[in-house]
């Protein structure tokens, strides 16, 4: 048999995608930066009680999209509204929103509006490939250019680093050069530190104020000095990859869900463009969700949280089957906060005979053997949802995920139960007996209040 | 310009203990990663298929050459040399050097590759010593460092170990004309597709296994043959977790605080020291708070390596060890902790209030200082000390290795332990102190499998 050199080669080649997918190993790892700088418990607590830094610089591709349409080809794609970036606005961030023709989720990420028909798309790889793949085969009068990837053997063109927690803005008041503007959630500015321009974009973690400021690469060891230096008598912490990634859950942001690419016939040409090596086709699942139905495993805007980004004043891929969806809405996204006593018999079970259950890693739980995870939860023996990114967070001494319920299950204070335990033949998965985990339906964004622009 | 010496930076400070205990953990020579795929399996490979573990890249090799090579060795360690005389190489020891008291420098393993050249493969803290007796002897004998976690380019070896009790059947797979018979801590020379490669008879977890080296250009052939090999036994690669875990059970001591630190005749060495060398900048962790830096330091006998020593010849230390060998007041033991109360660590991260230190697991102790140390009590008096802690999944238990008076040494004796630390590291959280209950058992714990001792 020929090696497969495209997705739709890979597909092809195998019974059952979501069967290969749910036993491949991790492939990637792009968190290039370490797990713990100094302890996960002070860098979490840093987040929530004095301030935090993490340095973005590395982990995300950039796709660089500048021309006259370049606007045309990211609005035809996408559910957000441009309106604003067309009526000539300021830079701006938008939380970039792509989905399938049948309305499901293929990604999301941030673009960056920097004025003057430029853009950069600052996230996972899958959806900067759903966006060139159509630059490509449109007729748009733009460049996109790959400016930089967490594999390359080169420096990134920007300095990307979150300043977060209650402190988070005294420090920074010192860190820029004049006094720091009011900046509403969600909005940018621009900033000046040491004479170089900085673009500032309000993003809060843990419901705490925050920064997420760029600019030239070659600032980027001075301007950190200068935050670690404006920071110490905060008691300023840098974020490892535990505190960084858990700490996403509080706040409701799927990371990531298995983009919705894989039968839809309108994505034949794409899936013959995306290479055999690419992350679509060496995608890893994790969880002890089993369906053999790849879309099964795929998301809808509405049950991300996302029907407030949605707007349908524009022509968009999958708007039509979204008009339909969007009021018949059968799962709800909500927080589970797992019975703690089922978590720590699952670490009593490391010290008893017999089979083990899957181990916790605590708090950072499940990105070191799959890309994403999903577990099947429960309710009267019945599946009702998908549990996913679980983690532990140490200023709630609560191990949580975000998941999705069918509605009826969504209203808070609903005890479900989740299974606990992959059962396939990953290498990065250690044998062990399946569990069942009870847990209690509460809120997403669970971790609240504090931030002071929501 | 003139660098600070280690002498200068301890004049400099009131109390080395105090400085040692705050410091945050400066030089973590583990360069590879936690886990390839899983800490359980690659922690159940050694106990049930087979481990690799990659050594090039985490020890310093310092190289001891010239024809009074083996003297300069044998003046400063405990070990009696006469296979390296009489046998010639290739030879192995475990090198065990003291100070003029008896108290334990350090040790590592030293190879003999030529009739005058020797290795010394470990850390800085024991190559250090060697190469400042080198420099002030008048022993015609040179000291080169060839390579090492903090030197820059390639180590001049590829070394692997691979352990468990299909260790010898995936070797015998890649040895050219299959693999001899190689007893414990005995050397041999083969061939592994033509690569001259040293092998040494190491196991762990008292499972079969061998420590090869052989020239680095042949790093990932060497390394990719013995993993074909291994794939129809589940062969793992051991990450920093399964790798470093796994001598706790062999009951041997990695690290403790050299005995450097004071005293006249050490005190040339700590002038010639510098401040920032690892012996300068030594992160202390753990709940033991001593009255003296002396009260770290351990024995050989107490460390279970009294076999090692040989009072045929003269060393450093050998007065004090004479006098003491037969009247040793602690031994070495192992600490298997009471799992209800691992366990409730684990809970007081789910309740109110201040939560008690973190147990990383598997490896416990070694993120957030160089070495461990925590104080062992009976009725209220302290009576030993806790090191290198650490879980093993084919044991299903915490466990740690330590010292104890020999009065309670007896297996089966219950102690408790203070887990926590009261010391300004970034490296640990707040916390809360408490007693954690551990029943004393023997050393090396894990037992059974190894062909020969």
């Amino acid at each position: 048999m020929m090696a497969a050199d495209n997705l739709e080669q890979v597909l092809q080649s195998v019974d059952n995608p979501a069967r290969l997918f749910r036993n491949n190993d991790l492939g990637w790892q792009p968190y290039v930066f370490q797990p713990e700088y100094t302890n996960w418990i002070e860098e979490q607590r840093a987040v929530r009680e004095s301030v935090a830094v993490v340095d973005q610089s590395y982990h995300m591709e950039i796709l660089r999209i500048e021309g006259p349409e370049a606007v045309d080809l990211l609005e035809s794609l996408s559910v957000n509204s441009f309106e604003k970036v067309r009526s000539g606005d300021p830079p701006r961030a938008i939380n970039y929103l792509t989905c399938n023709p049948d309305g499901y989720v293929i990604g999301d990420v941030i673009v960056f509006y920097l004025g003057e028909n430029t853009f950069t798309s600052v996230g996972s790889e899958w959806i900067n490939n759903w966006i060139r793949y159509n630059g490509e085969v449109g007729d748009y009068d733009a460049d996109l250019e790959i400016a930089y990837h967490p594999f390359d053997d080169r420096d990134p063109p920007d300095f990307r680093i979150q300043v977060q927690g209650p402190d988070a803005l005294k420090v920074m008041e010192t860190v820029v050069d004049g006094s720091l503007p009011e900046i509403p959630f969600f909005n940018m500015d621009t900033i000046e530190i040491n004479g170089t321009e900085t673009f500032a974009l309000s993003h809060g973690m843990a419901a705490m104020p925050g920064l997420e400021i760029f600019g030239p690469y070659e600032q980027h060891d001075a301007v950190l000095d200068d935050i670690f230096a404006a920071g110490e008598e905060y008691g300023i912490r840098q974020l490892g990859t535990k505190a960084y990634k858990t700490g996403k859950i509080g706040s409701g942001w799927f990371v990531s869900a298995v983009p919705a690419i894989y039968e839809h016939e309108d994505l034949l040409g794409y899936r013959e463009w995306l290479g055999a090596d690419s992350m679509e086709a060496n995608l890893s699942i994790g969880g002890t969700y089993d369906s053999d139905d790849i879309t099964d495993y795929y998301m809808t805007p509405m049950e991300q949280g996302k029907t407030n980004i949605i707007t349908f004043d524009h022509d968009f891929v999958g708007r039509e089957a979204l008009e339909g969806m969007i009021d018949q809405q059968e799962r709800q996204r909500v927080t589970l906060v797992w019975n703690s006593e089922d978590v720590i018999d699952v670490y009593a079970s490391l010290f008893r005979e017999g089979e083990t259950n899957q181990f916790i890693h605590l708090p950072d739980v499940a990105t070191r053997w799959s890309a994403m995870h999903y577990d099947t939860v429960l309710k009267d023996a019945e599946e009702v949802g998908l549990s996913k990114y679980p983690g532990y967070l140490y200023y709630k001494r609560e191990m949580l995920s975000l998941a999705t319920v069918d509605t009826e299950y969504s209203e808070p204070g609903t005890e479900v139960t989740f299974l606990w335990g992959d059962q396939t033949a990953k290498r990065g998965v250690d044998r062990n007996e399946q569990t069942e985990i009870r847990a209690t339906v509460a809120e997403a964004p669970y971790v609240k209040g504090g931030r002071r622009d929501p | 310009m003139t660098t600070e010496s280690l002498e200068e930076l301890l004049q400099s400070v009131e109390d080395p203990i105090e400085l040692f205990r705050n410091n945050d953990l400066a030089d973590n020579q583990y360069v590879f990663p936690d886990e390839y795929t899983n800490w359980i399996e690659e922690q159940r490979a050694i106990r049930e298929s087979c481990a690799i573990v990659d050594q090039s890249y985490h020890m310093q090799t310092l190289e001891i050459a010239g024809p009074a090579a083996i003297d300069l060795l044998a003046g400063i360690a405990v070990n009696d040399f006469t296979k390296f005389r009489t046998d010639g190489p290739p030879q192995a020891i475990n090198l065990l050097m003291c100070n003029h008291d008896g108290y334990v420098i350090g040790d590592n393993i030293c190879f003999q590759l030529g009739q005058n050249e020797l290795y010394a493969v470990g850390s800085r803290l024991e190559n250090n010593w060697i190469r400042y007796n080198a420099e002030i002897s008048d022993l015609e004998v040179t000291t080169t460092v060839l390579d090492g976690p903090f030197e820059d380019g390639d180590p001049t070896n590829f070394r692997f170990q691979i352990q468990g009790p299909h260790a010898l059947d995936v070797m015998d797979a890649v040895v050219d004309g299959g693999l001899p018979d190689i007893g414990f801590f005995q050397m041999d020379e083969l061939e592994i597709g033509g690569v001259p490669t040293h092998a040494l008879g190491h196991g762990m977890a008292a499972m079969p296994g061998l420590e090869i080296f052989g020239p680095f250009e042949h790093h990932d052939a060497v390394y990719e043959a013995i993993r074909q090999a291994g794939e129809p036994y589940g062969l793992r690669r051991m990450g920093a977790k399964a790798y470093k875990t796994g001598k706790i059970g062999s009951g041997w001591f990695v690290f403790a605080v050299p005995a450097i630190y004071e005293g006249e005749e050490t005190k040339g060495y700590r002038e010639w020291l510098p401040a920032d060398s690892a012996a300068g900048v030594l992160s202390i962790g753990g709940s033991y708070e001593p009255d003296a830096i002396t009260d770290y330091y351990m024995e050989p006998a107490e460390r279970g390596q009294a076999h090692l020593i040989d009072f045929d010849h003269d060393f450093i230390g050998k007065t004090a060890l004479e006098e003491r060998i037969d009247n040793q007041q602690r031994e070495r033991v192992t600490y298997v902790w009471n799992s209800e109360d691992v366990v409730d660590v684990y809970a007081s991260l789910f309740r109110d209030g201040d939560t008690d230190k973190f147990i990383p697991i598997p490896d416990t102790a070694t993120q957030w200082s160089k070495i461990h140390y925590d104080s062992v009590h009976k009725d209220g008096e302290v009576v030993g000390f806790s090191k290198y802690p650490g879980y093993l999944y084919y044991e299903r238990e915490m466990l740690s290795l330590g010292t104890i008076d020999v009065a309670h040494s007896d297996p089966g004796t219950e102690v408790t332990f203070l887990w926590g630390e009261n010391t300004e590291k970034r490296g640990v959280e707040r916390h809360r102190t408490r007693e954690l209950r551990a029943t004393v058992a023997p050393a090396p714990y894990v037992q059974g499998g190894r062909r020969s001792m």
